[in-house]
């Protein structure tokens, strides 16, 4: 019955306020003095600092005085609420600045959050004095329209029109308010404004801040539309500063004005607080932010370790064992090196070309091609046949074989170099991918100075040799037992075939793997009969079963090229996509990406070493677990895309991801113990936020 | 049949946990059951091939008031289910709490105000309204026949308790559902809602 009344009444009230927008107030009543209004559960007023106010700057301010229990709101009142609102009515030549908003509170409501103030609150607004307007009166009306919210669990709105008059005069008297004025001044934000930046993932909003103390810092975002209030802030330690990781707004509209133009937050720890504009991190500015000069010594120390890798390793000791000549001109000397920073640039201008055509490269892309697969697999064969001595014995052709590695002139040294490269171009070394991402996201400038960087490195240990005739006395004199040590190294050359091979074969399928075996053998076959007869007839044989040799692959590359077959030896892994990554992140999972090819001989060696692990297996079975494999052993935009995120020019790349709230990038060469830690870590921060 | 509501019940609230109260527009809207005021159950997916309109509410809420007392919220509810459209009001305050009725007293209430919602809906547990990530009185929402949600937000564009406003606001309910009916995408699919917070068991 009650409850009816109470409606009828508010019924009443709403009709007369829709008829009569005066009557606004009516739900607060005046009290004696009108600068004073009490409302149900809260009593407002209009109070000064000052008992009169002078020209210039005056400090007014309009004080909420809810129950106990009650609360008021900020500006953004979060989950629900209404800030109160403020309209004043002064005469010409008096301006009202805009509400000083003290420190707010997170208020909890059930499961929602509202940011407000519990307790009673001064909102202070500067008024401003002209001096001609101070000239001609002796006092100042004010008026506020004033309507506010107050709530505990329930809300009543109110309105009132709170009027105050004011003598001016040039030294002002503290009114009974000053003191609450002063407190209220410790409770304002600093007026040193902030910057940040940030960065939007699907679900969240990582603002990346230098605050000026440590501290709990918490974000409050001016805009309700921006993050949700109820979820909890975490906070990332950094040698930068602090990034909190904020979720999204359900209603987040990242093309809105409000976005564009920076998200503006109050950042506080209750005590202190920083107003805060933060502004897109832009990925451009990422890509350049380790400095040029580490990224330089990166490449030139991948370079070095470049030497070791075994598809180099046994050209260069061959060719490092059979020096034998140390006085040769500078030029000789250097032709190495030449050959070798020619062969990386030219490299890179084909990388720079095939960019700006718009074609998806990274370092090891001419691998993805078969053709380039089958090249360098007659090459390998074709060293390997070189150092069990069995290669053409005819004058021009002795100048391929021998020249290439035993030969001491320019030309040869330089050939060297040259074939270095090429042999290299199929392994990575560590360093060389950081090095090598940056390379090929940067202008062409950059890209050159880093692949000579590379070059350089990879040129310095053999061009050390050349040079310096104490070091090459070390080395121990040739003898027969050079002929066995060369032999030996045919081995890992072949072993380097059967990789290629295979590769070959996850490309274009068994048949074609079939003829380019088939035609491998001829053209070794060819070889051998060079080296054994000379300037007779089955040199035309020879040369014609050469041509056979290679034609085979061509022919099947030409009927099977339209077939392209992807190969998928990912194991216990799902396939990689970029949406199938953004779904597992949105679930909260963790999700482990590795990006492999075929030809990529590092990926190989972990996926065998490192992840073919029952431990791992374990791990990774575990529900909110989830393994994707990319593939690139043939060309994919989506992985290019992917890889060039963690500036990453090839493959392997390991990530594991927490969710949305943050990414761990594994070292190229990788443990069981490496992954499974990465994972647990991970598993640990995706729990932490539920 | 106690069963299958007890299972779709219990479904329902699995899904809650399972979904993460993620709500998203344009996408198809979680099915509930609720009992009405007539102590019948009903449920979402029983409405496919009409318009659902779902409104949260509470009627001690300022802010229901004020749709309510101008007789904006009265007059949608007319038009619409008028139109063969599903007007579901849900009121998910906890016992105890501001809002929540009893069976009898929304009956009295609905009377009482002239309202013509099809069913109201008591979700006392709050369960559906997490997973609808209701947060105010009036939230709304919009569910089309094929039983995607196309509108959830405001009532209209602007937050105040002042049924002043209501004239000067876009109605985002009303220019949701002429959009659709003509065939035609949501202007404002996703709105910020203002009012009292719902109050929820937890």
């Amino acid at each position: 019955m009650l409850r009816t009344i109470t409606m009828q009444i508010i019924r009443i009230t709403f009709c007369i306020v829709l008829l009569c927008a005066q009557s606004l107030h009516a739900q607060s009543t005046q009290t004696s003095d009108p600068a004073f209004a009490t409302g149900p559960h809260i009593e407002v007023g209009l109070v000064s600092e000052f008992k009169q106010l002078s020209i210039g700057e005056n400090w007014l301010g309009v004080l909420l005085k809810p129950d106990p229990e009650w609360h008021t709101y900020w500006r953004n009142p979060g989950d629900s609420g209404e800030p109160p609102v403020v309209n004043w009515t002064l005469p010409e030549g008096v301006n009202a600045g805009k509400i000083e908003w003290p420190l707010p509170e997170a208020i909890r409501v059930a499961h929602l959050v509202n940011y407000g103030y519990n307790g009673d609150v001064l909102l202070m607004v500067p008024i401003n004095i002209e001096s001609a307007f101070f000239a001609n009166n002796k006092s100042l009306e004010i008026q506020v329209d004033l309507s506010w919210l107050v709530c505990k669990e329930d809300c009543i709105p109110g309105w009132a029109t709170l009027k105050k008059q004011i003598a001016l005069g040039e030294s002002p008297e503290k009114s009974e308010y000053h003191s609450l004025f002063e407190k209220t001044r410790e409770r304002l934000p600093s007026k040193q404004l902030l910057s940040a930046k940030h960065e939007f993932t699907e679900q969240h909003i990582i603002v990346a801040i230098t605050p000026p103390a440590k501290g709990d810092w918490q974000l409050f975002p001016f805009d309700s539309a921006t993050i949700q209030h109820n979820a909890e802030q975490e906070s990332v330690e950094n040698e930068d500063g602090l990034s909190l990781v904020l979720k999204k707004s359900d209603y987040f509209a990242p093309a809105s004005e409000l976005h564009k133009s920076g998200i503006q937050f109050l950042l506080s720890n209750g005590k202190q607080g920083f107003y805060l504009t933060s502004e897109l991190n832009s990925g451009a500015e990422n890509s350049t932010s380790k400095p040029l000069i580490i990224v330089m010594l990166m490449a030139f120390a991948g370079g070095l370790i470049l030497n070791l890798m075994p598809c180099v390793l046994p050209v260069l000791s061959i060719k490092a064992l059979s020096l034998q000549n140390t006085q040769q001109p500078i030029m000789t000397k250097l032709a190495y090196a030449v050959g070798v920073i020619l062969s990386f640039n030219l490299f890179a201008v084909l990388i720079i070309a095939l960019k700006f055509s718009g074609d998806a490269v990274g370092w090891g892309f001419h691998m993805q091609s078969p053709w380039v697969i089958a090249v360098l697999s007659y090459l390998f064969v074709y060293i390997a046949l070189t150092l069990f001595d069995i290669a053409p014995a005819g004058e021009k052709l002795a100048g391929l074989g021998q020249g290439f590695i035993k030969g001491d002139g320019f030309t040869s040294q330089f050939a060297t170099g040259v074939l270095a490269v090429i042999v290299a171009s199929p392994c990575t070394a560590p360093f060389m991918a950081a090095a090598l991402g940056v390379a090929l996201v940067s202008e062409p400038i950059i890209t050159i100075v880093l692949f000579t960087s590379l070059a350089l490195g990879f040129a310095l240990p053999m061009t050390l040799l050349f040079w310096l005739p104490k070091l090459t006395r070390k080395i121990p004199k040739p003898g027969p037992w050079m002929v066995t040590f060369r032999q030996f190294f045919a081995f890992p050359m072949l072993g380097t075939v059967i990789w290629l091979v295979w590769v070959y074969q996850s490309q274009l399928g068994s048949l074609a793997q079939l003829l380019l075996l088939t035609g491998l053998l001829i053209f070794s076959l060819a070889i051998w009969l060079l080296s054994k007869v000379v300037k007779t007839i089955p040199v035309t044989l020879s040369l014609a079963l050469l041509v056979a040799a290679i034609a085979i692959p061509i022919f099947d590359q030409n009927q099977q090229s339209a077939g392209v077959s992807q190969t998928n030896n990912t194991g216990a892994g799902q396939t990689f996509s970029k949406g199938k990554l953004a779904e597992l992140k949105a679930g909260n999972n963790v999700v482990f990406v590795n990006m492999t090819a075929d030809w990529c001989i590092t990926c190989k060696v972990n996926e065998q070493v490192a992840l073919n692990s029952s431990e791992l297996d374990n791990v990774l079975s575990k529900s909110d677990v989830h393994y994707l494999v990319g593939d690139w052993t043939n060309k994919n935009q989506e992985i290019l895309d992917y890889l060039q995120i963690y500036q990453r020019a090839g493959v392997p790349l390991y990530v594991v991801y927490s969710g949305e709230s943050g990414y761990q990038v594994l070292p190229q060469i990788l443990t069981t113990e490496i992954v499974i830690n990465a994972i647990e870590k991970a598993l640990g921060e995706i729990q932490n936020e539920i | 049949m106690k069963f299958k509501t007890l299972f779709i019940a219990l479904f329902c609230m699995l899904s809650v946990f399972a979904t993460h109260a993620k709500i998203e527009v344009d996408k198809p809207a979680p099915d509930f059951s609720l009992v009405n005021e007539k102590g019948e159950t009903v449920t979402l997916s029983d409405h496919k091939g009409k318009y659902v309109i779902l409104e949260w509410t509470n009627h001690l809420c300022p802010y229901v008031q004020k749709h309510y007392g101008s007789d904006n919220m009265q007059k949608l509810q007319e038009e619409y289910t008028g139109q063969d459209v599903v007007w579901l009001s849900v009121i998910s305050s906890a016992p105890g709490k501001q809002g929540y009725v009893t069976a009898e007293e929304s009956m009295a209430l609905t009377e009482e105000r002239e309202a013509s919602p099809t069913h109201v809906l008591f979700d006392p547990e709050g369960d559906v309204g997490k997973m609808y990530s209701a947060k105010t009185t009036p939230h709304m929402y919009i569910i089309d026949p094929q039983g995607m949600l196309r509108y959830a937000g405001a009532i209209d564009s602007i937050k105040s308790a002042n049924p002043a406003d209501i004239a000067r606001a876009d109605n985002y309910v009303d220019l949701g559902m002429i959009s659709l009916m003509a065939g035609q995408q949501v202007d404002k699919k996703l709105t910020a809602p203002y009012g009292c917070s719902i109050k929820y068991k937890s």
